[in-house]
């Protein structure tokens, strides 16, 4: 995904009645921040190469 | 006389007790005194088990008459940070919410193995909303202040560990790290904090925030102080599901091993972009004292805290989900709006990062080939100021609360054992502490070198000069 077309406005306008979320206008655009800086983190992992049989960590044994 | 006692080591007071010098229970007095005369200012306690710290006291006293032997840490003070389990308290997780709950009906795993060495509770202490701050703030309770400075943060969110360790009021306390909320504090604050091994110690009995990624540990004024509570609190709890069955080594007896034979290496790449002056000058200084010469890449780091980063979004929003829904007036607004963002994020993320988690797990245990022990900045900068939201770093302005822990991510994420080490810089008034990083299950490693660094008079923990 590019980042720069993510629109935060349009995630929320469609994610906040399916988990049932009510959120005010200031809280609204905190919440859009902190999506536009989620998505900044995920463009940076997702440009990592990980194999299709790499196991996940889910109960983590270092 | 007793009073100072306390701005001891907890390793001394229970010699106090030990040898009759002072009783359990005039220690105890005195804790309790210090808290009372010293809190207003500092907000690192929110409750104080005064009631309780007095009858435990006794019955050590008692005891001690009657020639039983007497624990390790018997008659020292210790206090928790209050997402933990303290029988009788609701466990408020630094909330409005939490704190209408029922009342513990006992108390955490760590807070009994303690008591079993002789610790004495005297109280629960601030922390940010539900764990997820790294500035020590709280709307609901006030900000837990850094002792040495009581305009400037602690560091979270266990700022109220942090704080009453340099304040003098308990000499060792517990705390939890997510991604770095041991070390922040540690750093902000100028104390010893060790984040063991994920799934080391119990986390059974503490209100959780990212169960991937949640570590408990101590954060204390002396390292042998660190690795008396560590060791008192090694035991298997079946409650704990991440809790490894691999059999642990008590750390004490090694503890004054030094490093000879040990190759350590600075941190390079990620771990030196974004960091103030005086962070690269701190892991200078303890690399100088352990003849760290070598500087290794650990490669990726950068999408390894993005990866927790996520993580730590998507399990915090799903866990707070329904009070998101029906209290949402009630969160603090910074936490908040973090946590209903993580709710709304795409699946694939984080199956994502956690498959990038043990490739990178891969990529660690590999330099550890090379390396034992490993040196990073623990925060890119001292303390901001209370209420400061921005920072800058590398020349670019980004939120503080997000971005205090950009060097601590990368290592709970794969949940390394760490000692963050503090250290002082003639003429500053806050220290800075750096990251003393060890394979899996190798925490004597990173104590050993805390040690050495402490034993040099390169990391000190000094209690805060008190002026009422």
């Amino acid at each position: 995904m590019n980042s720069n077309e993510f629109d935060p406005e349009a995630l929320i306008a469609a994610m906040a009645p399916l988990l049932g979320l009510t959120l005010t206008a200031e809280s609204r655009a905190e919440v859009a921040l902190h999506l536009k800086i989620a998505a900044e983190q995920a463009k940076l992992l997702l440009s990592a190469h990980v194999e299709d049989d790499a196991e996940p960590a889910p109960v983590f044994r270092p | 006389m007793t009073d100072e006692i306390l701005d001891g080591s907890a390793a001394a007071i229970a010699n106090t007790v030990k040898t009759g010098a002072a009783s359990a229970l005039e220690i105890a007095r005195a804790a309790l005194a210090r808290i009372e005369a010293r809190n207003g200012a500092l907000g690192a306690f929110t409750d104080v088990t005064a009631d309780r710290a007095l009858a435990k006291a006794e019955a050590i006293d008692a005891a001690r008459a009657r020639g039983e032997k007497l624990g390790p840490l018997v008659g020292a003070p210790f206090a928790v940070k209050n997402l933990f389990d303290v029988g009788g308290l609701p466990t408020r997780a630094g909330s409005k919410i939490n704190r209408e709950r029922r009342p513990a009906a006992k108390d955490a795993f760590l807070v009994t193995q303690l008591e079993k060495a002789g610790a004495v509770l005297v109280g629960a202490l601030n922390m940010g909303e539900y764990a997820y701050d790294f500035t020590g703030e709280n709307s609901h309770d006030g900000p837990s202040r850094n002792p040495h400075d009581l305009g400037w943060m602690s560091g979270g969110s266990s700022g109220g560990s942090g704080s009453a360790v340099a304040g003098g009021l308990a000499p060792i306390t517990l705390g939890s790290d997510t991604n770095g909320s041991i070390r922040v504090p540690s750093s902000f604050c100028g104390v010893f904090g060790l984040k063991p091994t994920y799934g080391r110690l119990s986390r059974a009995g503490t209100f959780p925030f990212v169960a991937s990624l949640d570590h408990l540990g101590p954060l204390a004024r002396s390292v042998a102080d660190l690795a008396l509570a560590y060791d008192a609190m090694l035991g298997r709890d079946d409650a704990d599901a991440a809790q490894a069955d691999i059999a642990a080594v008590a750390v004490s007896p090694s503890l004054n091993q030094g490093i000879a034979g040990l190759r350590i290496a600075k941190l390079g790449g990620y771990f030196t972009r974004s960091a103030e002056p005086s962070a690269l000058a701190a892991v200078d200084a303890v690399a100088k004292a352990l003849k760290a010469e070598r500087m290794v890449e650990l490669a990726k780091a950068e999408r390894a805290r993005a990866a927790a980063y996520l993580i730590t979004m998507v399990e915090g929003g799903a866990l707070h989900l329904q009070r998101l829904k029906t209290r949402a007036a009630d969160f603090d607004p910074d936490v908040r709006d973090r946590l209903i963002a993580g709710a709304m994020l795409p699946g694939a993320w984080v199956a994502q990062a956690q498959k990038f988690r043990g490739m990178f797990r891969e990529r660690a245990l590999a330099l550890f080939q090379e390396v034992d022990v490993l040196l990073a900045p623990a925060t890119p900068c001292r303390a901001p100021r209370i209420g400061q939201k921005m920072i800058v770093l590398d020349g670019k302005e980004m939120l503080a609360r997000p971005n205090i822990g950009l060097f601590t991510q990368p290592i709970s994420f794969i949940g390394l054992p760490v000692v963050a080490a503090p250290l002082w810089t003639e003429g500053e008034k806050l220290p800075i502490a750096v990251q003393i990083i060890a394979p899996p299950w190798r925490e004597d490693l990173a104590l050993r070198a805390a040690r050495v660094l402490e034993e040099e008079g390169v990391a000190r923990a000094p209690v805060a000069k008190w002026e009422p």
